[in-house]
């Protein structure tokens, strides 16, 4: 019984990240209507900003959030503008393969210029641990919860409540009607595509410190996300914390009682199923 | 397609196999290697090629039909001591079995979610095999080493020389023409009489075919199995990658496709590893913005068009 | 003359909403059939009921006493049903002939199983409809009318008995819809039944042989052309507006 407690904690804790991890792919995809295969990499490279900043100016990978969520901005601003918008209007299939180039040109980019080794970021808390009922709670997994559950309400929020994220729904649910009122759909998606980079590079740099980095996890973090934004659904940033919660219990309690190699069976075995059973997504609506 | 176009096809295409089969007598033995693994991925490409550029269904989880085409050899000859052609139709069968049984449900999806779903499909697959100790799990199974390279080698090209066959039957036939009708717009194809889901599902399983005599052989070639191997994930984007770079919904594309790309990624990994694969990603996004319809149709548009070729490209798929 | 089609209390509930309700009536073999009504009548889906592109909710349809109501939409191509779309759908790779060809290969059986063959009828169906001058130009490069026509040489490389054509006239200005309705009028007399759904009511009037009014899913009134056009609840409900 203990050991289910500790195990659900550790499973919400995981779906917490995991809702970030998958939000700003949920997002691009419910706007831009495009699957963006380099999803993955782009959180690597947020999680290696945090650790060269950690590295060489000591700065604490909370702390210097905002910092690698401006420069995946920037970065996810300009691929977006400069590569994708070129492709946009082609068959979706297209922007599958481009994305998925830019993934391969980031992933292998990043071996160059970071080597292959594993890497984690370790302030002095990292061992630091908090009891919940008996259950031990590492302290960075909290404060990475935390942060991750804040940033997608604050997305929510900023979506739903103020000017530009509104003209951002409206392009996402009529693109002609949204022209109409005004809405330049260039400066539109690329923002969007920038905000989802941004969420990306906080997710990175959260996942350097719960977790070890190379070049090559992105690919897994991209799959991942499609699980969570097939049973969370496009219509609603918010579902992706229901999505992660599900797939992060899901994952610990399938280590536990079916074995851990088990994992990305059942993981994709229910996207698959998801997929043929109701398309239209689990809790929302698919695009 | 003219008839006259065509029979001038068949004919080069004949020569230039007949003069392929010669390699093994001249080619140096690791140019005999690159040439029966560029052969094979250019059977991947092709067979690609029937679902994902005839019908318009991309599947991204192909690596599914070469694992099971792989298993399939590994399994008989070790565990029920099949001679290797049988252990070929048993991956075979196993792989018609897949696309009919996953095939039905799946192509239901459109686009991108069936892209998504192959994806998963193969990941799920290789899951599941990696969990099935009669496959040797996570470890793998080892084969007899016996045939020669050269018949390794006649063998992928005879392989290559009858999925191309396959698809030049396909783009002048009724069915083809019912495949290409789906692509277009399935909808209408619907209402025009054609069985959409019999076809979508036959293409499928052809494509299945093929890559898994292909998944079989290169099995058998390397005498080594694991489920990492065995359903390499990285084979279905270069499979794609390949075809769509030579020409998708082409008969000669992915060959086209296959080999430059093969040819050049070779050349460069004699350098670095990873500056093949950063060279691969740079290819796939300028082609995607320049090239989308491949060498294919760069041939045949840039003699007249010139440069205005990758500006026209360029304005019609832009925002 | 009998029945070549019979709609027997069909309905069509869209979550809530009855597109199409209790519906009764036939189709006589070889006549021109008219069918009009204010936007969201039903009438499109009316014509996806009897092509399969819908599966109704309640009702039986009867094609040559068949029932089909069941049958994917392919089948019923097969037993001699073609339908052009409201918004085309062209095959928009594919050259004008190959997409004609397609009609041609896969329409009502047996069909015709060569390409070569395939392209030959589909040649006369461009002739029919005027656009031989296009046959090896890509289909998405053909203007509004262009397309109209391409959709209807494409439902007649079916070799249909009954042939739905929703709004062929859309757009077009009068000389091209006098051009088309003597057009439907050769088609019909090959022998072909027609349900056409227009706005243009000059051209319907010339066209039809009876109309069926639809309203809110149902039935308004049914008859020969003439009296249809009359009928004071027709004249409100539809043509009231026309009148100011």
């Amino acid at each position: 019984m203990q050991l289910l407690w500790q195990i659900l904690v550790n499973g919400i804790l995981l779906g917490g990240f995991y809702a970030l991890m998958s939000l700003g792919l949920v997002l691009v995809w419910g706007v831009l209507k495009i699957v963006n295969l380099s999803h993955g990499s782009l959180i690597m490279l947020g999680a290696y900003i945090s650790y060269y900043l950690f590295s060489y100016f000591n700065v604490d990978p909370f702390a210097g959030l905002p910092i690698s969520m401006l420069t995946l901005f920037c970065l996810g601003f300009l691929i977006q503008r400069y590569l994708i918008n070129f492709v946009i209007n082609a068959p979706m299939f297209n922007t599958l393969l481009i994305t998925f180039g830019l993934d391969v040109t980031i992933t292998y980019l990043a071996q160059l210029l970071f080597g292959a080794d594993y890497r984690t970021i370790n302030p002095d808390y990292t061992g630091a641990n908090f009891i919940l009922f008996g259950a031990t709670v590492p302290l960075v997994r909290l404060y990475a919860f935390g942060v991750s559950i804040s940033l997608t309400v604050i997305l929510w929020l900023f979506l739903s409540f103020t000017k530009i994220g509104r003209a951002i729904r409206a392009t996402s649910q009529n693109l002609v009607a949204a022209r109409l009122y005004g809405v330049d759909p260039r400066l539109i998606y690329a923002l969007t595509f920038a905000i989802g980079a941004a969420m990306a590079g906080a997710a990175g740099s959260l996942n350097g410190v719960i977790s070890q980095i190379n070049p090559y996890i992105g690919i897994l973090f991209t799959a991942k996300s499609f699980v969570i934004a097939i049973i969370g659904g496009l219509e609603n940033t918010l579902f992706v914390i229901a999505g992660g919660l599900i797939l992060g219990v899901v994952e610990v309690l399938t280590a536990l009682y079916i074995g851990p190699t088990y994992t990305n069976l059942i993981s994709f075995g229910i996207l698959v199923l998801v997929l043929i059973i109701r398309p239209t997504g689990l809790l929302g609506r698919t695009a | 397609m003219k008839r006259k176009v065509l029979s001038i096809i068949v004919i080069s295409a004949v020569i230039i196999t007949i003069a392929l089969s010669t390699i093994p007598l001249w080619g140096s033995p690791e140019f005999i290697q690159f040439s029966i693994n560029a052969l094979i991925l250019a059977t991947l490409a092709q067979s690609w090629n029937i679902i994902g550029g005839y019908t318009g269904y991309p599947s991204f989880g192909n690596s599914l039909f070469y694992g099971l085409g792989g298993y399939g050899v590994a399994i008989g000859m070790l565990q029920f001591n099949f001679p290797f052609a049988l252990g070929l139709i048993f991956g075979v069968a196993l792989a018609v079995l897949v696309a009919f049984l996953l095939g039905l449900p799946v192509l239901r999806l459109r686009g991108q979610y069936f892209a998504i779903a192959t994806l998963a499909l193969a990941q799920v697959m290789s899951a599941f095999v990696s969990n099935l100790d009669i496959a040797g799990g996570n470890i793998g199974l080892v084969l007899p080493l016996s045939l020669s390279d050269t018949l390794f080698f006649e063998l992928s090209l005879g392989l290559l020389a009858l999925t191309t066959l396959t698809v030049a039957w396909i783009a002048n036939s009724r069915f083809g023409f019912g495949l290409i009708a789906i692509r277009e717009n399935e909808q209408a194809a619907m209402v025009l009489g054609v069985n959409t889901t019999l076809y979508k599902v036959l293409a499928f399983a052809l494509c299945g075919i093929f890559t898994a005599i292909a998944g079989g052989i290169h099995a058998y070639y390397i005498t080594y199995l694991d489920p990492s191997s065995a359903f390499d994930s990285t084979l279905n984007i270069k499979m794609i990658i390949m075809t769509v770079f030579g020409g998708s919904g082409s008969i000669l594309g992915p060959i086209l496709g296959a080999f430059v790309l093969s040819g050049v990624a070779e050349i460069l990994a004699i350098e670095i590893t990873s500056l093949a694969s950063l060279f691969f990603g740079l290819v796939i996004v300028l082609a995607i913005i320049f090239m989308p319809r491949g060498i294919v149709d760069f041939i045949r548009r840039f003699p007249e068009l010139g440069w205005r070729y990758f500006q026209e490209n360029i304005r019609i798929y832009r925002l | 003359m009998s029945a070549i089609l019979e709609i027997q209390a069909l309905t069509k509930n869209y979550q809530g909403i009855l597109a199409v309700k209790d519906l009764n009536f036939t189709i006589e073999n070889n006549e021109i059939l008219g069918l009009i009504g204010p936007n969201g009548a039903g009438k499109t889906t009316l014509v996806n009921l009897i092509s399969g592109t819908t599966l109704p909710s309640k009702g039986k349809i009867l094609f040559e006493n068949h029932s089909i109501e069941n049958l994917p939409a392919y089948k019923r191509s097969l037993l001699g049903i073609a339908r052009t779309f409201q918004i085309m759908r062209p095959f928009p790779g594919l050259s004008v002939l190959e997409n004609v060809a397609v009609g041609a290969l896969f329409g009502t059986s047996p069909g015709v199983s060569k390409i070569v063959e395939a392209e030959q009828e589909a040649q006369k169906c461009l002739e029919v409809v005027g656009l031989t001058g296009e046959a090896s130009h890509r289909a998405d490069s053909l203007n509004g009318p262009g397309r109209k026509r391409l959709e209807l040489a494409k439902a007649l490389a079916m070799r249909p008995k009954l042939l739905l054509l929703d709004e062929v006239m859309a757009g077009l200005n009068h000389v091209e819809i006098q051009e088309i309705v003597s057009l439907i009028k050769k088609v019909r007399d090959q022998g072909i039944t027609i349900l056409v759904i227009e706005h243009v009511l000059p051209a319907i009037k010339n066209l039809a042989d009876r109309l069926l009014v639809l309203h809110h899913g149902m039935e308004l009134a049914l008859g020969k052309t003439e009296e249809v056009l009359q009928d004071p609840k027709v004249i409100e409900a539809y043509l009231g507006k026309k009148r100011e």
